[in-house]
């Protein structure tokens, strides 16, 4: 039973956050300061769901070479600088997570 | 008209929308068996994970409210979590709507419905391009139509197949990767730049917080950051 009310209030927060400037503000009134601060939306945000899943592992900080997620997400991060193709990146960071893997065997 | 370029339709925008989403799709599939075998995980019925797609359609969200119901958290803290980790989409809705602003309501509540990080990266780009705006949102809506469906029969996929990929393969691993993808692109100045380091700085360093707030206090510095790097570098 408490799941469905969470799955129609998982609906429903994540709705009302999408709607909330697209369905029902005025654009043209956002203060000045509020538009430059939107400008860095995405790479602050990206980065900020991105890193964790490179250098967190089983809930612990690692920031070693030995850590196969954070040397296979730069690989990655180093071809989508170069290729603007998501298919090439996401296959590059998954083989070099693969291979580093396997040789940790 | 000066322009050679073909006018454009709105049957031919649609399609280019789904069209510009395929290449990001190679993520999108395992993401949504991800979640959705989380969802069963989780200890909800396959419909109830299906369900929880189709409203939330959101991973992050979906796979936060999987860790909470699973480990039994009260309904109250699992939607203050998931609204935690959706913040990110006012900043986005903010972003968009300038450019949408002109449509009518019937247009402006699907679109808004079918924004996620992967829609808003390729709404910015399809806004950004030259040329007549007049049906750009036929594009943009190709886009989120293309990704949903994907999207859900993954979901589908991964909550009534259920947990047989070995976890050997670490797919979860994608589900960074697709991240990683839109934040390469999205640092085009050193201000974006700033705000990167800084927002994956903090991230890390509030990463004991509950809730995944380190999510929202991170994007917040990683903004403030770009905000002052704009500032120095105009002086």
């Amino acid at each position: 039973m408490s799941e469905w009310i969470v799955i129609l209030g998982a609906g429903a927060v994540t709705f009302l956050t999408r709607a909330s400037f697209i369905v029902f503000a005025d654009p043209q009134k956002f203060p000045h300061a509020f538009r430059v601060a939107l400008a860095y939306v995405p790479a602050a945000v990206l980065a900020a769901i991105v890193v964790p899943g490179l250098a967190i592992t089983q809930g612990a900080l690692d920031l070693s070479p030995a850590n196969p997620r954070l040397v296979a997400g730069i690989a990655a991060f180093a071809v989508a600088l170069k290729v603007r193709n998501p298919i090439v990146s996401i296959g590059a960071g998954m083989a070099a997570l693969w291979a580093l893997q396997a040789l940790a065997g | 008209m000066v322009s050679n370029e073909r006018t454009p339709d709105a049957r031919g925008e649609f399609l280019a929308g789904c069209r510009d989403m395929a290449p990001v799709l190679i993520g999108t599939v395992p993401f949504g068996f991800v979640a959705g075998v989380a969802a069963v995980g989780a200890g909800m019925t396959p419909l109830e994970g299906i369900a929880l797609s189709l409203f939330a359609f959101s991973g992050i969200a979906q796979l936060v409210v999987a860790q909470l119901v699973a480990a039994q958290s009260p309904v109250v803290l699992t939607l203050a979590a998931a609204l935690i980790v959706s913040l990110r989409f006012l900043m986005y809705s903010a972003a968009l709507s300038p450019h949408v602003a002109h449509l009518p309501a019937r247009w402006r509540v699907p679109l808004a419905y079918l924004m996620t990080d992967q829609g808003f990266a390729m709404g910015v780009h399809i806004y950004s391009q030259p040329g007549d705006r007049r049906l750009r949102h036929w594009h943009v809506l190709g886009s989120g139509v293309m990704l949903w469906v994907v999207w859900q029969s993954s979901v589908v996929a991964g909550a009534v197949l259920g947990a047989q990929v070995p976890a050997a393969w670490s797919l979860d691993f994608v589900v960074t990767l697709s991240f990683l993808v839109l934040l390469a692109p999205a640092l085009r100045t050193r201000a974006d730049l700033a705000a990167a380091v800084v927002a994956g700085a903090v991230v890390l360093l509030a990463a004991g917080l509950p809730y995944k707030l380190s999510l929202v206090v991170a994007s917040l510095a990683g903004i403030a950051a770009g905000v002052a790097a704009e500032w120095m570098h105009k002086r």
